[in-house]
C-alpha cells in the first residue's frame, strides 16, 4: 500500500496587524455606535488620518491611546 | 444636497449600483437618521430644556442628583440629553452656572463638554458640536461611497448615484424601512425614490 508522506505542519505566521481602521471598524472594536466615534473625532479625542478620496481612518495607535485613558 | 434622480430617472446601471451601495452601507443608513433625529430633537427642545434647567437651578436639588465633574466641582443633574450626557447646573454666588456633562461609566468620570452662565447658550454650543459631528459623518460617508463605487464599477461616472445615496442617508426618516430590496423593487416601477 502506498503511504502518503506526512507533511510537516508549517508554522503559520499571524497576519500583520493593521495600522488603521475605518470608522465602522473602530466603532465595532470599541463597542459603540458610529455617532460616538464621529463625536470622539469631532472633539479631537481620536485623531484620524485621511485615505485617498478623504475617507477617515482611525490609526490603531489612537484607539490604544484612547483605551489607555479610559 | 438634493436628490439628482428627483426629475430624471436613473439608468439601469445606476439603479443596480445604488442598490448595491445601499446594501453595503446599510448600517450608516440605519444609524445616521437616528442620530440626526436626536440632534434635531435637542435643537427643537433647547428653549424648553433651558427653562427647565433655570427653574431647577432656583430650587434645592436632591443629593442623589449631584455628581462630581472633572473640574472638581459638584454639579446637579437636570435633564438627560443623550445616553450618559446630562445637562447640569451648579449654584454660584450670583445665580447658576450650567454645563453639559458626559459620564464615562468605565472610568466613573464626568467630563464637562460645554459650560457657561446662560443655559440656552450652553445648549446651543452643545448642539452646534453635534451638528459638526453629523457634517464629519456625512463627508466621511461621501468619501466611502465614492471609493466603493470607483472600486466596484471602475470607468463609470456614478457621481449621481453617490449624490443620491448621500441625499438618502441625510434626509431619510428613522421610521422609514430601509429594506433595500423592497426599495429597489419599487424603484423599478416608479422611478428611483432615493
Amino acid at each position: 500500500m502506498e503511504t502518503i508522506p506526512k507533511t510537516e505542519a508549517q508554522p503559520t505566521t499571524p497576519p500583520p496587524e493593521r495600522l488603521a481602521y475605518s470608522v465602522q471598524e473602530a466603532a465595532d472594536m470599541l463597542g459603540v455606535n458610529y455617532f460616538s466615534v464621529y463625536r470622539l473625532i469631532q472633539r479631537g479625542k481620536l485623531k484620524p488620518c485621511r485615505a485617498l478620496r478623504g475617507k477617515l481612518l482611525v490609526p490603531r495607535t489612537e484607539l490604544l491611546k484612547l483605551l489607555a485613558t479610559e | 444636497m438634493s436628490n439628482p434622480f428627483e426629475h430624471c430617472r436613473p439608468t439601469e446601471l445606476e439603479d443596480k449600483v445604488h442598490a448595491e451601495a445601499a446594501r453595503h452601507f446599510a448600517e450608516h443608513l440605519k444609524q445616521f437618521p437616528a442620530s440626526r433625529e436626536v440632534v434635531e430633537r435637542l435643537e427643537r427642545d433647547a428653549d424648553k430644556i433651558a427653562l427647565a434647567a433655570n427653574r431647577a437651578a432656583a430650587k434645592p436639588t436632591p443629593k442623589e442628583n449631584v455628581i462630581q465633574a472633572d473640574d472638581g466641582k459638584q454639579w446637579h443633574k437636570n435633564v438627560d440629553l443623550m445616553e450618559n450626557i446630562h445637562f447640569c447646573h451648579r449654584p454660584i454666588s450670583y445665580g447658576a452656572e450650567y454645563a453639559v456633562v458626559e459620564h464615562f461609566p468605565a472610568r466613573g468620570t464626568n467630563e464637562i463638554l460645554n459650560r457657561g452662565w446662560n443655559a440656552t447658550e450652553v445648549l446651543k454650543a452643545f448642539t452646534h458640536g453635534l451638528r459638526q459631528t453629523l457634517q464629519v459623518w456625512t463627508e466621511d460617508v461621501s468619501a466611502q461611497v465614492l471609493e466603493f463605487l470607483s472600486e466596484k464599477f471602475p470607468g463609470h461616472d456614478l457621481s449621481r448615484v453617490a449624490d443620491a445615496f448621500i441625499h438618502k442617508c441625510t434626509t431619510q426618516a428613522v421610521s422609514q424601512k430601509h429594506s433595500l430590496t423592497q426599495g429597489h423593487a419599487q424603484n423599478h416601477s416608479r422611478g428611483m425614490r432615493i
